[in-house]
Formats: structure tokens, C-alpha cells, sequence
């Protein structure tokens, strides 16, 4: 087991990056130390923290198999919670925190928990799921958290008709944070829906004034603003209208509509010079924006008031030609959208080096599409339809890398059984020559024989060659015939070999017992190694029995995979196909009503061109009369 | 063409943004318009959400199919390209790092080289907060053999550092882990680079 530096609990860690301020979260819990007690696990850890989440669980799943996580058993299953989550896997995540948060896991981390999930779920268009997900917390969750919860729960009322009590949870909001300025925003929009509109105007004009820090508020600002502005104006309240319109930011989104907007309010009021004003600021702006599109037809009108009836009938012409134009550049891009390049396009430009819901795409490919589609990221259908459609196309590309792995895996192990084959009879064969069973036999023969030299202490049969052909020698010359003579010379010789053997035999004697002791050493060693060799021998024979039943589950497995594979492809293939034509129609609608809008721009102006023919020949025949 | 038309067209795009997300869109005001507006935007939204719930329960349903397999496939090849007598795989951790930036990682075997590998500055962010990498696998066979790893990268006051730490270490049956650990040495002021069996 190996310590390493305290690391944050995984099972807040893994929830962390699902906070509006991971910082926040830091701040309200401190950090557990964890101890990575099962390599695996620590390597899931790396992928998780890098944000890889598919490969993240893939070894998850894995190691759970071969029971490599068993010290963090509780930990990965949550872990494994939260990956499913983090890859916009929600419902097999929910599956697990249900399992998991009933009674293991302390109370605020199930409530924070459940809180992601219901965000998720709405997010998602799971509204029914998110109001059980909300309704499962117990607990107080730490305050900004507690505000985001109170929030969520105001839209799903919202979305589920029941305004009033959407209503009193939000008009209790306290402070004057920007939550609160949001909820303010969001009980304006329940009392106009649930038919309040006085009290929404109060409460829109309220915000409308407010003094915001952020460019959120200010937008959140302009918003009101511009509501409250054109409510006045349909309610042919021009001059106050006039007021909330021109609290609008003059570079900002809804710039364009607040512009058009004070230009409507001059003219109800017959200023028609006034009026042009801000129509000709819009002029220069995106003609793809309505309001440009509206402030093109809104110029002539002043102008005909003002009796410019020739500058008028121009601009009318200016903009016929304009909106045919932009017609044409939108049934191209409804052309290419429902061809299926767009989205070929898109997941080709994609590095898809990251997949799950975090992944937010900000900007659409380049080309005359994204133009016109811009704002429709902004909408949860489309995003969560172009994520689904973007991790469609990563498993896609996974199961094509598959595809030619199990290839090459299924070629590997033909590779691996022929060489076996070949192998098997020169093993056979070598197997057979190795005459195990002599040299354990041979090497007990030994044993006896040693046995026999130590009780015998037979000191000559431990002499090495050269000692023992000494010996030879010795005992030869001592038997020579010449040295029985009796003379002097023969005694000098017989001295000197007695000499010789006494010495020779008085070393042996001496290193008797070491030599025992290595020969009885080196003879332990052998036995040691034919221990070994007839283990080995077994694992050979065992290998040799287990090996074409090995041969056989791998090929069962690979080829039995390759159809999964196969089948699996076809299915992310149909999935892909569904899901880009979800976004093509989503798409598509969206053209077909800004060229709708056109059409009727386009419809008006030549009645109106029309009107300015009459009107200009009748004042030519009256004047001819 | 009146002046009420053209309003009317450009307060009804004001006004359809009337859903509710949080500063994300704008109320609608005119009591009846609003309310058309709204009962109709609802009935699109609702068919929309239907439509979109449907086709994302079949991609969680692929995505939990892909996965498994997935499982089934990194398990296969695990196991036919590194069986568990002969594996033996090599895990690099770190510890705090104050000492040490981490830049790349070689490793020999029995002198032989089998890995160079170049940490991204991502990677080494998930092996500060506690991941541990998975820098080598290798089939190896029984009995003694000798691990030698060269860590590259900026030491204390961001110079070059190299340092290499050696191991040996005997591969018995069945898989083997060896961590390469990148601890800090408070006292010294010094990274160590430690192997050890992964117990």
C-alpha cells in the first residue's frame, strides 16, 4: 500500500467541477486525505482528472471485473457515479447514486448530489426526473448552492403551469444579489403568465433600473427593459415606452430591437423625423437581425409620412432586393442543412478530445449556416442535441478503432496458434530427450554414495585428479621392485615417498570435511534445481494441455466480439442519422421562419410600393386635371 | 401597410423569447399576446422536449451498450497481449511536486530501452492531484531483472533536472506492479525519485 499526498475526498472531488465555483465548493469542505491503495484505481484517478472520462470508465468498468479496485470498493462504484455523470451519462449515474446514497454516503454530499441531478435532468428535459431529484433532498445545502436549488425549482413550477406557486416561492426572495435579481426576472415572467401583467410591469420596471456589476445583469437589465418597453408600446403608451427602450444598452444583443423599438415610439408620436433616427443607426447593422430586417421597411414609412415619396419608394425597392437576396442565402443554407454537411462539417472540425456534459460548444462551424444559426446555441434542445450527436460520433470513431484492432488481434492469435503448432513437436521432442526422472535418480545415487564416503571418512575418494593421480603415482613408486633392495639409496627413496603420502594424505584428510561440505552443498543446489525443473516440467506439460483450450477462448472471444462490434456500429450509425435529423429539423424550422418573416416583409413592401405608385399617379392626374 | 403590423411582428419575436431560463430571455407583457405566445411556445417546447427525451434515452442506452463492450474489449487485449504470468507494469505517482516539474520519463529494462514517454502539462496536473500513470506494460520472464528510469524535467528554482533511479527486482508468477514514485524531500529541498513494488 502506498501513501500519497492527501488528495480531496473523491467522492466530493468527483461532483467538484459540476459547481457554478469549484472554489465555492473547496471553501465549504476541507479536504479528507485518501490514500490510493490499488494502483488501478489511482490510474482511473489520472484518466478522471484529466477529464477523459469515456477511457476513465472503461478502465473502471474493467478493473471492477477482475476485482482490481477491491480496497476502494464503495469509492469506485461512486466514482463511478460521478463519471457516468461527467460523460452525460445521467440515468445509469442516477442508477448507482440511488443505489449508493440511501444510507452510505453522509447527508449533504447525497443532497448536493441529488441538486446536480436535477440540474442535469432539467437541463435535459427530464422534468418529471428533475422534481424527484429535488424532492430527495433532506437537508440544508450550503447557501449558494441553496439559492440555485430554490431557482431550479421556480422554473420547473414555471414549466409545469403552476405559476402561483411559483409565484410565492420567488416574491420571498431576500437581498439584492444577483440571484435575486434573476428570481426578480423569473417572478416577472410567472405573473405575466399567470395573467398579473400590472404587477409583472412593477416589477420588470424595478429591474430595468437596476444598477448592474456584471455583464450578466446589465443584460439581464436590457431584457426587462426591452419587454417592459414594447408592452408599453402595444399598449399605446409611446412616450413611456420611449423610457425603458432607451435605457437599452446602444452595443448589446438586444441594442438592435430597442432601437427599432424608440424609432416606433417617435413615430406614434407623428415625430417621423425623430423617428429616423435610430432606424438609420440600424441601417449600417446585421441584416440579419429582425429588427434590422423591420427597420428597413420602418425607414420608407417615415419617409412617405414626411412626403419623401421618391426617397421612400427607393428604400422600398433597396429592401425588396435586400430580403430576395437574403431569402436566396437561406433556402442554399436550408439546402446544405438538410444534405447532412453542416453536420459533417461539425463533428470533422470537432478534435473530440473531450466528450460528456460540460462540453459546451460555443461557436458553430464557419460558412453561411453558422450565421444564421447562432443563436439556437443558446437553446437546451439544440446544445444537448449537438452533444449527443458529437459523443454518437466518438463512440463511432471508438468502434471503427475496434474494428481494426480486433483485426489485427484475431490475425495475432492465427499468427500465435501456427507457431505453436510448429513448436509443439521439436518441444515434444526435447521434452522426451530430457531424461528427468535419470538425473533425480542419479542425483539420489550421489546422495548414497556421499553418505557412504563421510561414514567411511574415506578421504581419498574427495581427492580431485591431480591429487588423486599424485596418490597413483605415490603408491606406484612405493610398489617399484627396486625399492625393496636393501641398500641405502633404496631406504632414502622409500623415506621420501613415505614422506610424500603422509603429506599428500595429511591435506587430504584435512579438507575432508570442507569438500564434503561443498560436494554435499553443490548436491543440494542440483537437487534445488531439478525441484525447479520438474515444476517447470509440469507448467510445460500443464501449458502444453491448457494452451489449444486458450487458443480457443481468445478465439471465441475475438470473433465473438466482432459481431458485437459490427452490430454496435450500425446502431451508433441509426442513432447518428436520428439524432442529425432532430437537429436538421430543429435547424431547418428555424430558417423556414426567418424566411417566412421575410416573405412577409417582402409582401408589405410591395404593397406599400404599390400604395406609393398610387398615390404618386393620382397626384400626377390631379395635377394633369 | 400599418404602423400596428410592423409592431406587432417585432413585439411578437420580443415577446416568443418568453420561456425561462435564468438571463437568458425576456417576458412577455401584452396579457393576450403573451398568453397565445406562451400556450403556443409551450405546446413546441413540450413536443420538442418529448421528441429530444426519446432520442437521448436510445443514446444513454448505446453509450452504457458501447461501454461494456468496451470493458470486454480492453480486457481481451490486456489479456492477449500481456497474460498475467508474464505482465509486469510500470506506474509513475507523484507527490506534491514543489520540487520538481515532471517533463518526461525513460525507462530500460535489463539495458534495454522500452519507453520514453512526454507528460502534457494536463497530465501532470492529474498526477499532482493524486493519478497515477500507467507508463509501461511488458511481458517479462521469471527470475531477477534490473529497472532503470531517467526522470527529466525542472528541478528547484526551475533548473534542469535529470536524475535516473535503479530497481532490481524479481519477477515471480503472476502480474507485477512497480510504482515510480516522485516524492519531495522537505529537508533537503530536493525531489527523490523512489521504485518500489506496488504492494
Amino acid at each position: 500500500m502506498i501513501d500519497r499526498r492527501p488528495i480531496i475526498a473523491c467522492c466530493l472531488l468527483l461532483l467538484a467541477p459540476l459547481l457554478p465555483t469549484a472554489a465555492a465548493f473547496a471553501a465549504n469542505d476541507g479536504p479528507e486525505p485518501i490514500i490510493v491503495k490499488d494502483a488501478h484505481y489511482g490510474e482511473i484517478l489520472y484518466y478522471f482528472y484529466q477529464e477523459d472520462y469515456f477511457p476513465a470508465i472503461v478502465r473502471l468498468l474493467a478493473a471492477q471485473e477482475q476485482a482490481k479496485v477491491a480496497d476502494h470498493a464503495d469509492e469506485a462504484e461512486l466514482l463511478k457515479g460521478g463519471l457516468y455523470l461527467s460523460y452525460g451519462h445521467h440515468l445509469e449515474a442516477a442508477e448507482i447514486f440511488e443505489r449508493l446514497l440511501a444510507d452510505n454516503v453522509n447527508q449533504e454530499v447525497r443532497d448536493r448530489t441529488w441538486f446536480f441531478l436535477a440540474k442535469i435532468w432539467r437541463q435535459r428535459g427530464y422534468l418529471d426526473k428533475s422534481q424527484q431529484a429535488l424532492d430527495n433532498i433532506e437537508g440544508e445545502l450550503p447557501k449558494n448552492i441553496e439559492r440555485e436549488a430554490k431557482m431550479l425549482q421556480a422554473q420547473l413550477l414555471i414549466d409545469g403551469g403552476e405559476y402561483d406557486r411559483a409565484i410565492a416561492l420567488l416574491q420571498d426572495w431576500k437581498g439584492k444579489t444577483e440571484w435575486s435579481r434573476y428570481a426578480q426576472f423569473n417572478l416577472g415572467v410567472a405573473m405575466v403568465r399567470s395573467g398579473r401583467i400590472d404587477t409583472a410591469s412593477r416589477i420588470l420596471a424595478e429591474l430595468g433600473d437596476i444598477d448592474p456589476w456584471n455583464e450578466e445583469l446589465t443584460s439581464l437589465r436590457d431584457k426587462a427593459n426591452l419587454a417592459l418597453g414594447y408592452a408599453l408600446l402595444q399598449d399605446q403608451q409611446p412616450r413611456a415606452a420611449k423610457e425603458f427602450l432607451q435605457r437599452v444598452r446602444l452595443e448589446g444583443p438586444f441594442s438592435n430591437k430597442a432601437l427599432l423599438g424608440v424609432g416606433w415610439a417617435d413615430a406614434e408620436l407623428d415625430s417621423y423625423e425623430r423617428a429616423l433616427v435610430p432606424w438609420m443607426e440600424l441601417r449600417g447593422r446585421n441584416l440579419l437581425d429582425p429588427a434590422v430586417q423591420e427597420s428597413m421597411l420602418a425607414i420608407p414609412y417615415a419617409l412617405a409620412q414626411l412626403d419623401s415619396i421618391s426617397q421612400a419608394a427607393d428604400h422600398y425597392l433597396n429592401a425588396i432586393e435586400a430580403f430576395y437576396e437574403e431569402t436566396n442565402r437561406i433556402d442554399r443554407t436550408i439546402s446544405n442543412i438538410e444534405s447532412g454537411q453542416f453536420f459533417d462539417d461539425f463533428v470533422e472540425d470537432d478534435p473530440l478530445d473531450s466528450t460528456g456534459w460540460y462540453w459546451r460548444m460555443e461557436q458553430l462551424p464557419e460558412g453561411p449556416e453558422g450565421r444564421y444559426l447562432f443563436h439556437l446555441l443558446a437553446t437546451h434542445e439544440f446544445q444537448e442535441g449537438l452533444k449527443n450527436y458529437r459523443d454518437l460520433n466518438y463512440l463511432w470513431n471508438n468502434l471503427n478503432d475496434w474494428t481494426d484492432n480486433i483485426q489485427v488481434y484475431a490475425n495475432m492469435l492465427e499468427t500465435r496458434r501456427l507457431a505453436y503448432q510448429e513448436r509443439l513437436p521439436k518441444a515434444d521432442a526435447a521434452l522426451e530427450r530430457a531424461d528427468l526422472e535419470g538425473m533425480v535418480d542419479r542425483k539420489l545415487e550421489f546422495d548414497s554414495v556421499l553418505n557412504d564416503i563421510e561414514r567411511s571418512n574415506d578421504w581419498l575418494a574427495l581427492a580431485n585428479v591431480r591429487e588423486f593421480e599424485m596418490w597413483g603415482e605415490i603408491t606406484g613408486l612405493e610398489n617399484t621392485p627396486a625399492l625393496s633392495a636393501n641398500i641405502p639409496e633404496a631406504d632414502e627413496v622409500r623415506d621420501k615417498i613415505e614422506l610424500l603420502k603422509g603429506v599428500l594424505q595429511w591435506e587430504l584428510e584435512q579438507q575432508f570435511k570442507d569438500r564434503l561440505w561443498r560436494i554435499r552443498r553443490d548436491l543440494r543446489q542440483t537437487g534445488e534445481a531439478l525441484v525447479e525443473t520438474q515444476r517447470s516440467r509440469r507448467q510445460v506439460d500443464d501449458s502444453m494441455q491448457k494452451q489449444p483450450l486458450e487458443f480457443e477462448a481468445f478465439s471465441a472471444r475475438v470473433y465473438g466480439l466482432e459481431p458485437r462490434i459490427e452490430g454496435m456500429k450500425m446502431r451508433v450509425g441509426d442513432a447518428m442519422a436520428e439524432q442529425r435529423a432532430f437537429l436538421q429539423a430543429i435547424a431547418v424550422g428555424e430558417l423556414r421562419a426567418q424566411k417566412q418573416r421575410l416573405d412577409i416583409y417582402t409582401v408589405q413592401a410591395r404593397f406599400a410600393l404599390a400604395a406609393i405608385y398610387d398615390r404618386a399617379a393620382t397626384l400626377g392626374e390631379a395635377s394633369v386635371q | 401597410m400599418t404602423r400596428k403590423l410592423l409592431i406587432s411582428l417585432i413585439a411578437g419575436l420580443v415577446l416568443a423569447l418568453g420561456t425561462l431560463a435564468i438571463a437568458q430571455d425576456a417576458a412577455p407583457m401584452d396579457a393576450d399576446a403573451a398568453m397565445a405566445d406562451a400556450v403556443a411556445a409551450d405546446a413546441d417546447a413540450a413536443q420538442s422536449r418529448d421528441q429530444f427525451r426519446q432520442l437521448d434515452q436510445d443514446v444513454q442506452s448505446l453509450k452504457k451498450e458501447v461501454l461494456d463492450l468496451n470493458r470486454d474489449l480492453f480486457l481481451l487485449e490486456e489479456e492477449l497481449l500481456f497474460p498475467a504470468n508474464s505482465q509486469v507494469a510500470f506506474f509513475i505517482s507523484m507527490d506534491v511536486g514543489e520540487y520538481f516539474e515532471l517533463d518526461s520519463i525513460s525507462l530500460k529494462i535489463d539495458g534495454k530501452e522500452v519507453a520514453n514517454y512526454l507528460y502534457t502539462e494536463r497530465e501532470v496536473g492529474a498526477l499532482l492531484r493524486g493519478g497515477v500513470h500507467r507508463v509501461h506494460m511488458a511481458n517479462l520472464k521469471t527470475g531477477d531483472h534490473e529497472l532503470v528510469a531517467i526522470f527529466t524535467g525542472a528541478g528547484p528554482h526551475t533548473r534542469d533536472y535529470r536524475r535516473g533511479a535503479t530497481m532490481n527486482f524479481n519477477k515471480g508468477i503472476g502480474a507485477k506492479y512497480l510504482e515510480l514514485e516522485i516524492t519531495d524531500r522537505i529537508k533537503k529541498q530536493q525531489p527523490e525519485f523512489v521504485i518500489k513494488e506496488w504492494e
